[in-house]
């Protein structure tokens, strides 16, 4: 009871990170999050394209930014070059198009007008200038052979109106679990963060000389000692985590009421046990009380941009992800992935979810007997 | 007594570990970080090759159009490359999806082509969009086709070579030039940005070694300061030894930065080097200014003004883009003044403008607002250094 006590009052004075962890965790986390209906039809991706019309709207180069129009997402930015650029830069705009002067004469007089582009390079932008090069192509084969230019937008008109029937067959709500996994993947930083600067700031202070002389020659084992510590630790990591699953509930919405919700509560409740004892590890290998932020940065980041937390693990170089393999939060996120894209849930398609569960596991247990044998050597005090 | 001094503060300075790893290391370590995370991102944005598959059922094998078109598209030697396709059996086709090996795949039935994926998304459109180009390509071959034979038909010509007519149509449609021109600037690489905002957090963390600094000349910040309060020496000689070392300090952890960044990362910040150091010492300087301000207005102890930059710089640093690049463009767009007013702005967007733009306008106006708002928070510095007086301390 003394070492909870204790434990109580140190914990009261670091609420002020944990607090910071936890907006951090609300703003990123949910970020983007507002909650989309499950969509059963087929949507078809809209690069952002922003249109500098220099000719005047009529006739053929309506009909253009008509069709532009109504297959893309039309930015509407204000019209000088400064702002343009930063909004190609910034990705505001995949594609930049600008319809030169004249274009409808020159067009159909056949002379094929040339049209300037800016692109990000992306696959976005490849997207609009498909879009763009097919209408551009059926346009000039058309004036080639028809003369009135109302009859070349009816024949353009009509050939674009052929589609194609697509089909979509996974019922997964993909949209709503990739939020759940984006939370969930940030919160691999909060936990990390708060676990471990929580509790190596109560390590480091049952850990000052008077303190812990006092503690070594009482009658108490060490055994016992570290087994308090780590209980009273355990119970704060684990109000953290029922906060943040709470949290999860709001700003993720429903699908946390699946049984995939379930399993991505499961799965971070086994990571932030894992994060209990690398924080209890920490806590028994650094003394200085200064050094712990540093560490707790370096740690918490590391492992979050390394294994995929802040950036889709999709996204980073295969380099990165290898050496990530030794970090437990690589098969948190990893797990987090994978929820996505199972869809029926049974003990078949659960086995590598289950197998990283069990990696994480591994860990913890190596981290305890580590943190046993550290605390038991730094004991002796000369 | 100001190479005295001096001297001094720098030894301090560089014995205090916890300063050097915040404004040494730690800038280091998170450039590190985001090189890790952010290298491959604008790779992975590009289109890469789709794998779809398409049901070779019998429908298929005889259409030409449709058959040519997809072996032309998945052709290795393709410039335009877009897919890498498997013809299977539909058993096989549903299969590959349900593993995510596939993209989608598509079936030709009663001349209407279908396609099959998990999801919506990008490489599904983009399987979508091309089919509908065949169809559409394909109806308009007979189009024109049908036109040209009508045209025969009225000027009384019965002896048609239809094969030459749907030949001909066919080259025209092949040989279509787009006629597109690509004016974008090439420097679009948008990561570049976290690494700037990074060289704007350590100029502004600098402003820590500069409080530092200047607590050791404080009368009521400690012993050291109280001694030199009562020397017989200018103030303004002590002050500014303190300041300069610190200065020092600042510069020499900002080149190391620079030449990690430029060397091992690879950071792109423009080719004109004069302008990019003038820029960095500009932003150092104003960091110190900060510093300088806020270890002389607040009273109180170091640890809470040490916060008090920390929390100024990263708040700095998140409206100018570094927890996420859009943050930036949202805040320049929407309340463009924030961002005039912040100093990790003005450093950012001075890079960016020596990275992005071929005109200077941009930098300067950031180099002068830099220079301005190091002036202001040096003169507040003064008004509250000048004739400090205590009865007790």
């Amino acid at each position: 009871m003394t070492v909870f006590k204790t434990f109580l009052k140190v914990l009261n004075k670091c609420k002020a990170p944990i607090i910071m962890y936890t907006v951090i965790l609300i703003f990123f986390g949910g970020f983007n999050m507002k909650t989309s209906e499950n969509n059963p039809n087929f949507i078809a991706t809209k690069p952002d394209i922003l249109i500098i019309n220099q000719d005047e709207e009529k006739g053929i180069t309506k009909n253009l930014v008509d069709y532009i129009k109504e297959n893309s997402n039309v930015k509407e930015i204000e019209n000088d070059e400064e702002s343009i650029n930063d909004a190609l830069f910034y990705r505001d705009v995949n594609y930049i198009i600008y319809i030169p002067e004249n274009y409808r004469e020159n067009f159909l007089n056949g002379k094929n007008p040339e049209i300037e582009i800016k692109s990000t390079g992306d696959y976005q932008s490849s997207l609009a200038e498909m879009i763009i090069e097919r209408y551009i192509k059926i346009a000039n084969i058309y004036q080639k052979n028809i003369n009135s230019e109302e009859e070349i937008i009816e024949n353009i008109n009509e050939t674009l109106s052929k589609q194609t029937e697509i089909q979509i067959t996974s019922k997964l709500d993909t949209e709503n679990l990739k939020k759940a996994t984006f939370y969930y993947n940030f919160a691999n930083y909060s936990i990390l963060a708060g676990c471990v600067y929580v509790i190596c700031l109560i390590l480091s202070s049952f850990k000052e000389q008077n303190i812990s002389k006092r503690t070594i020659i009482s009658s108490m084992n060490y055994r016992k000692y570290n087994r308090y510590l780590l209980l009273s630790n355990s119970l704060f990591a684990i109000i953290l985590w029922i906060f943040y699953v709470i949290l999860s509930f709001i700003l993720v919405g429903n699908i946390m009421f699946t049984t995939h919700g379930l399993i991505y509560i499961l799965n971070s409740f086994i990571f932030t046990i894992c994060a209990v004892t690398i924080a209890f590890l920490i806590g028994n290998l650094v003394n200085n009380k200064n050094a712990i932020n540093g560490i707790v940065n370096v740690i918490a980041l590391g492992s979050s941009f390394l294994c995929g937390a802040f950036v889709p693990m999709e996204w980073l170089p295969d380099a990165v992800l290898k050496i990530a393999h030794i970090l437990p939060s690589y098969y948190f996120i990893s797990n987090n992935e994978l929820l996505t894209k199972i869809e029926n849930i049974n003990i078949e398609s659960l086995r590598p979810v289950l197998e990283n569960m069990g990696i994480i596991f591994i860990f913890t247990i190596a981290f305890i007997i580590i943190t046993n044998i550290v605390s038991r050597r730094k004991r002796k005090i000369g | 007594m100001f190479g005295h001094n001096f001297k001094y503060t720098l030894k301090t300075l560089f014995r205090n570990k916890t300063l050097i790893f915040w404004t040494f290391a730690f800038p280091i370590i998170l450039g590190t970080f985001f090189n890790m995370a952010f290298s491959n991102i604008e790779n992975s944005e590009k289109l890469e090759i789709i794998d779809i598959a398409i049901v070779n059922n019998e429908e298929f094998e005889n259409n030409k159009i449709f058959k040519e078109a997809f072996e032309n598209l998945s052709d290795e030697k393709n410039e335009n490359r877009l897919f890498n396709t498997k013809y299977v059996t539909e058993e096989q086709a549903k299969e590959l999806l349900e593993n995510d090996e596939i993209s989608g795949y598509m079936i030709l039935e009663k001349e209407e082509p279908q396609i099959i994926v998990t999801t919506s998304g990008i490489n599904e459109t983009i399987l979508k969009s091309v089919t509908e180009e065949i169809i559409q390509t394909n109806e308009i071959i007979n189009n024109i086709a049908k036109n040209e034979i009508e045209k025969e038909i009225i000027s009384q010509n019965y002896n048609i070579d239809y094969e030459k007519i749907y030949k001909n149509i066919i080259e025209m449609t092949e040989n279509q030039e787009v006629n597109i021109k690509n004016i974008s600037k090439n420097n679009l690489s948008y990561t570049m940005i976290e690494y700037y905002t990074l060289i704007a957090m350590t100029c502004l963390y600098g402003g820590i070694l500069g409080m530092v600094a200047i607590n050791q000349n404080l009368a009521n910040m400690s012993n050291n300061g109280k001694r030199i309060s009562i020397a017989p020496t200018q103030k303004v000689k002590t002050i500014l030894s303190s300041i300069s070392a610190s200065y020092i300090v600042q510069l020499i952890g900002l080149s190391l930065l620079f030449i990690y960044t430029i060397f091992i990362l690879k950071v792109d910040y423009g080719t004109n080097l004069p302008l990019i150091i003038l820029l960095g010492l500009v932003g150092s300087f104003t960091g110190l200014s900060m510093g300088l301000a806020v270890g002389v207005l607040f009273k109180t102890n170091e640890g809470i003004k040490t916060g008090i930059l920390i929390s100024i710089t990263m708040l700095g640093c998140f409206l100018s883009g570094m927890m996420g690049i859009t943050m930036k463009y949202i805040i320049d767009k929407n309340i463009p003044i924030v961002n005039k007013l912040n100093p990790a702005s003005m450093i950012t967007d001075g890079f960016y403008s020596l990275y992005y733009y071929d005109t200077l306008d941009r930098y300067f106006f950031n180099i002068a607002s830099l220079i301005i708002f190091a002036f202001i928070m040096i003169t507040i510095s003064i008004i509250s250094l000048r004739r400090q007086k205590y009865d007790s301390i």
